[in-house]
Formats: structure tokens, C-alpha cells, sequence
């Protein structure tokens, strides 16, 4: 299995159409913190307007007091939905929560299109034919899953890196080794959010030889975890077909995304056994259809 | 001698249609065997169907004795070059046979030697490097045959090895598969029976998913036990060149312009047949060539 992962990362790091979602992915990162910063230093500046503070030319020199602030204490926890997280997270650089929100935010995409069509591209080119002799199902189809996964644990680390040296140079004062260690500690937060995303999409992927309807079946899947997540978050359990919403949330990724914002370790290690196991059901459904199928 | 394979009443359904309807096939171990048939007779199915490719509907296939193909008890002894199957794009073809290699056990050191030598055996020393995306369809097809050897594997299926291959390609591969019989046991489907007949030493001729005939190549054109005189008239007097070899049955085909003379290999000699033979024809007309045994393609025709 290992071997396989191994050549899939490698190869993969070849493919022209998973190099460009990466770099597309990286830009994004990029452009987004740069957009941010320069949100964040308008808001900044009308904040201090009106509490009548000295305007600055630096960007997040009064995030501190921003987050003391009641009004936009309410406004996290609005988003966050979550007093927990929301301690959790008080306090924290905006350059962090702004990254943290685009790797979240955007990586079951990123997942999508760079490894949703990889195992039907093998199966509708008959590449897979060259090395189910020589190993068996389950470890290509673990081994490819294992590949991707240091594909987009690469991408995220790549797109970190981005965002830290945008704000290192838009930020005063940002360029600390400690706001890297924690940019990268988001992103490996996000791989583990990544999980469950690659394992369905690569399970979907064992289902048609097709890498376009493979991407496609992808995107619909998220679209739908979203769509769930929502109906999740705006319905509450009563009567009817209403009462088993609740069942569904297990089986969506974005209902336990939470547990990774948390700083303490014992919801962290929960979050990262959940999300994983997750994935892994996810794969192995795709993987049961293939297990003894025709290639 | 044991067999590598033996599939019995194998059948393969797809849709209402059996791809295989009850074949039964044995390998023997060490044999280089022809699969012969016309399109959609089962050949490639039947493949598929060993190398464990496919899921058979039901029938029994036993793989070098243990049974159908399972990784475990079969990785890096039985490879396939399958049929309309690309080979990773991006990959170089060194790096991509020495990862099989790997796969199939091979430590580092000796897989990366082997990808190098078969490379080198097809012709493809100084394409190591390239991308495969960037070899023409004979120099992939050569790749996809390299990846057969490695690690020299016991059982080898081949379907369709020299089609798009060029004629001196052809010819160099036809001589390597054949320098093969008696060293690991080979599997060859093609429709050239030219080939057939120079590379392999076992036939089966399959048709609608059935086997119609299994035998030595020996057996099935008659090396020991005909005669065919490539002549260049019509004898003058057929009757007394029969005389000149009253055991034998004589046929002449007369828009081949062959003469066939089957005898019983237990009660003469080929070279008896054709000291008395040969004269008597030599009297009457031209006589181009003497071969021994009838052309595969002939006794092909004739089984249909």
C-alpha cells in the first residue's frame, strides 16, 4: 500500500491538471489574505473613527481591542454558533482566523478536483489493469487514498506558506515565527477536515470510469453535505421526516468541523478519530462496488 | 507435465449475451500456447477472466494450483499485457516498471535492474526517461510488453503482443517470446497465425466461447505425419506418384497447387516418404518446396 502511495503522490505531483488546481488553490490562499488584510485595515480604521482612536497606517494594530469589544463579540458567536470555540478562538491573530476560514472553507473543493477523478481516470484508461496483478484491490485503492491525502496535506502547507509571507509583508509586526507554526498548524486542521471530503470523493470515483462524471459526482456530493449542513442548522428536530435530520448529521463532515477549532487536545484527538473514520467509511463504500467488479 | 492453468465450464455473461459459454482450457507448465478464434470468440474474456480482471459467472479456474487469481498467492507470478489499456501518461517508462517490480517484491536494486534490461530488450534503452505520453503507440506497446517480464513471472498472458509493432519490431519480438518455450509459460492471442505458428508450441482454437480444439502445434498441422509439396503444375499422372507411396493418402489442392500426403508416422518415415515421393513427381512437374507439416492457417480454416 505504501509503495502505491508513495508513486500516486509522485505521479501525482505530475499531473498537469492537479499541479494547476494546486497552484489555482495556493493564488486563492494568497489573494485571499491580501484582500482580507486590506478589509481588515478599512475596518480598522472606521473603528477607530468612530471610538475616536489615532488612525494607524499599519493593519491590526487595534485587533485587540476589537475583540474586546461586545458588539463584534457577538458577531463570532453568531458565526461560530459555538460559546466553546468562540473562547477558543477570542484572542487569536485575524491573520490566523482568515486563514483558517479560506482552508476550511475551500478544501472539500480543492479536494474535489484534485483527486475526485483520480482512481476513474485509472479505470477508464485500464492503468489500473497494469497493477491489480501485482497488489491487491483494497491496498491501490488505500494506497491511492493515502497519495492524495500527502497531495492536498502538500497544497495546504503550500497555500499556508502563501498566506504567511502575503501578511508578513502587509502585516506590521506578523512576520513571527509563531503566527507561521500556527498558519501551519491550520492548514494540518484542515487536512484532517480534508478526510472525509477525499474519502468520498474517491469512493464515488470507484463507481464510473469517467474522470469528468467523477468530479462531477464530487461536486454533487458536496453541494449536497452543505445543503444538509444548512437544513441542519435551520430546522429543528420535531415530528415528521424533520425528526431524523439529526441522523443525518453524522454522516456530515461540516457537523464535526467544530472539534478543530477547539484548542484543547481531547476534542482535538475526537474531531481528528471522527473525521477519519469518516473518510475512511466513505472510501470503503466506494471500495465494496469495486472490490468485485469487472476492470 | 502439470498444467499452469486450468479453467473448466467457465462462463462470462455480459447482458444476455455469454462472452464465455463453458470453456475449458488447460496450460500446460512451461508451454508457449496459440489462443486462435475470430473476434469476440472469448479470447481476451478468458484473459481477463485468469488474471482475475473479471468476475465469472461460473466454472472453476485454477491458477498455477492455487486457485483463481488472488494476490497473494499469485503477485509476481502470472502478468498480462491487456488489451486497449493505457499505461500512466506522466510516467517515465524506468521508474514506472521498476515501481511494478517493486509491487511485484522485487527489491529496489533488482526491480530498477530488470525495468532497465527488459527496456533495453524492447528496444527502448534511450527512451528510459521519457514521458510516456511522448512514445508513439509501437514504443508504448513495447513498454507494455517489458512490463510482462519482469521479475520474470512463471505465467505470462499476451493478447495481442505485435499488433502496431513495426515489421523489424515485429520480428525481434516474435524471436524473444519465442526464446521463452520451456523457461515460463505463455499465453499468446492474436489473429496472425504466421506468428502463432512460429512461437508457440501449443494451439486452442475457441469459438463463441467455447474451446474447439486443444492440442500440440506438432498434432494440429501434422509435422510428423504430412507431407505438402508446393508444385508448380498439375501432376500428369496422379495415379503413379500414389503408387510411388502406397501407404500415404494423397490430396492435391489444385488452386493452391499443393499436394498433401498424410501417412502414419508408426509405419514409415517422413524422409522414406519423400525419397520415393519426390522422384516420382519430379518426373511429371516442378516441385518448389517441401515442408513438413500442413500451415496453421490451413488447418484452421479447416476446423471452422
Amino acid at each position: 500500500m505504501w509503495r502505491v502511495a508513495c508513486y500516486e503522490w509522485f505521479d501525482a505531483l505530475r499531473s498537469r491538471r492537479a499541479l494547476v488546481v494546486l497552484l489555482l488553490y495556493m493564488a486563492a490562499a494568497v489573494c485571499n489574505m491580501y484582500w482580507s488584510i486590506n478589509l481588515l485595515h478599512k475596518l480598522e480604521n472606521e473603528l477607530a473613527t468612530v471610538l475616536q482612536l489615532p488612525k494607524s497606517e499599519q493593519t491590526g494594530v487595534i485587533s485587540t481591542t476589537l475583540w474586546k469589544s461586545k458588539p463584534f463579540q457577538r458577531i463570532m458567536k453568531e458565526m461560530t454558533q459555538n460559546d466553546l470555540v468562540l473562547q477558543d478562538i477570542t484572542g487569536k491573530h485575524p491573520v490566523e482566523l482568515i486563514y483558517a476560514w479560506f482552508a476550511f472553507f475551500y478544501t472539500p473543493l480543492l479536494v474535489v478536483l484534485v483527486s475526485g477523478s483520480r482512481i476513474a481516470e485509472d479505470l477508464g484508461s485500464g492503468a489500473v489493469r497494469y497493477v491489480i496483478f501485482r497488489t491487491s484491490r483494497v491496498s491501490w485503492t488505500l494506497g491511492k487514498f493515502v497519495g492524495q491525502a500527502f497531495m492536498i496535506f502538500f497544497a495546504l502547507i503550500l497555500s499556508g506558506i502563501g498566506a504567511y509571507a502575503v501578511a508578513k509583508c502587509r502585516l506590521a509586526g506578523s512576520g513571527t515565527p509563531d503566527l507561521f507554526m500556527n498558519i501551519i498548524q491550520w492548514s494540518v486542521r484542515a487536512w484532517i477536515f480534508s478526510f472525509p471530503y477525499l474519502g468520498l470523493a474517491m469512493g464515488l470515483s470507484h463507481l464510473t470510469k469517467s474522470a469528468s462524471k467523477a468530479t462531477i459526482m464530487g461536486i454533487v456530493a458536496i453541494t449536497v453535505c452543505f445543503v444538509v449542513t444548512i437544513l441542519l442548522r435551520h430546522f429543528t428536530a420535531d415530528a415528521g421526516w424533520r425528526a431524523y435530520l439529526p441522523y443525518l448529521g453524522v454522516l456530515v463532515p461540516e457537523e464535526h468541523k467544530m472539534y478543530l477549532w477547539r484548542n484543547s487536545l481531547a476534542p482535538l484527538v475526537t474531531g481528528t478519530v471522527y473525521l477519519m473514520t469518516l473518510g475512511c467509511c466513505y472510501l470503503l463504500a466506494g471500495y465494496a462496488c469495486f472490490r468485485k467488479r469487472d476492470v | 507435465m502439470d498444467n499452469a492453468i486450468e479453467t473448466t465450464d467457465l462462463v462470462k455473461r455480459y447482458g444476455a449475451r455469454r462472452a464465455l459459454d463453458g470453456l475449458t482450457l488447460a496450460v500446460p507448465r512451461y508451454a508457449v500456447l496459440g489462443l486462435i478464434g475470430p473476434n469476440g470468440a472469448g479470447k481476451t474474456t478468458w484473459m481477463m477472466s485468469v488474471a482475475g480482471f473479471l468476475q465469472p459467472a461460473s466454472g472453476t479456474i485454477n491458477l498455477l494450483g492455487h486457485g483463481p487469481f488472488d494476490p497473494d498467492a499469485h503477485c509476481g507470478r502470472i502478468t498480462i499485457l491487456p488489451q486497449d489499456s493505457e499505461l500512466p501518461l506522466e510516467s517515465r517508462p524506468l521508474e514506472l516498471l521498476t515501481h511494478y517490480g517493486r509491487l511485484q517484491g522485487l527489491p529496489k536494486q533488482e526491480a530498477a535492474r530488470s525495468a532497465a534490461a527488459m527496456l533495453a530488450e524492447v528496444h527502448l534503452g534511450d527512451r528510459l526517461n521519457s514521458p510516456i505520453r511522448s512514445l508513439s503507440h509501437g514504443m508504448r506497446k513495447r513498454v507494455m510488453i517489458a512490463q510482462c517480464f519482469i521479475g520474470y513471472p512463471e505465467v505470462v498472458l499476451l493478447d495481442e503482443p505485435l499488433s502496431g509493432l513495426d515489421p523489424r519490431e515485429v520480428a525481434h519480438m516474435r524471436a524473444f517470446l519465442t526464446r521463452r518455450r520451456g523457461r515460463q509459460t505463455l499465453v499468446i492471442s492474436s489473429h496472425n497465425l504466421h506468428d502463432i505458428e512460429v512461437m508457440c508450441d501449443h494451439v486452442a482454437f475457441i469459438e463463441n466461447g467455447r474451446t474447439v480444439l486443444v492440442s500440440t502445434l506438432e498434432e494440429v498441422i501434422g509435422t510428423a505425419s504430412t507431407l505438402v509439396y508446393q508444385l508448380t503444375s498439375e501432376p500428369a499422372d496422379f495415379d503413379a506418384a500414389a503408387q510411388a507411396v502406397p501407404e500415404a493418402t494423397l490430396t492435391f489442392d489444385a488452386a493452391a497447387a499443393t499436394l498433401v500426403c498424410r501417412y502414419d508416422p508408426r509405419l514409415t518415415t517422413p524422409e522414406e516418404i519423400n525419397s520415393r515421393l519426390l522422384p516420382a513427381l519430379l518426373s511429371q512437374c516442378g516441385v518448389t518446396t517441401v515442408t513438413r507439416g500442413a500451415s496453421l492457417e490451413t488447418e484452421y480454416l479447416k476446423s471452422l
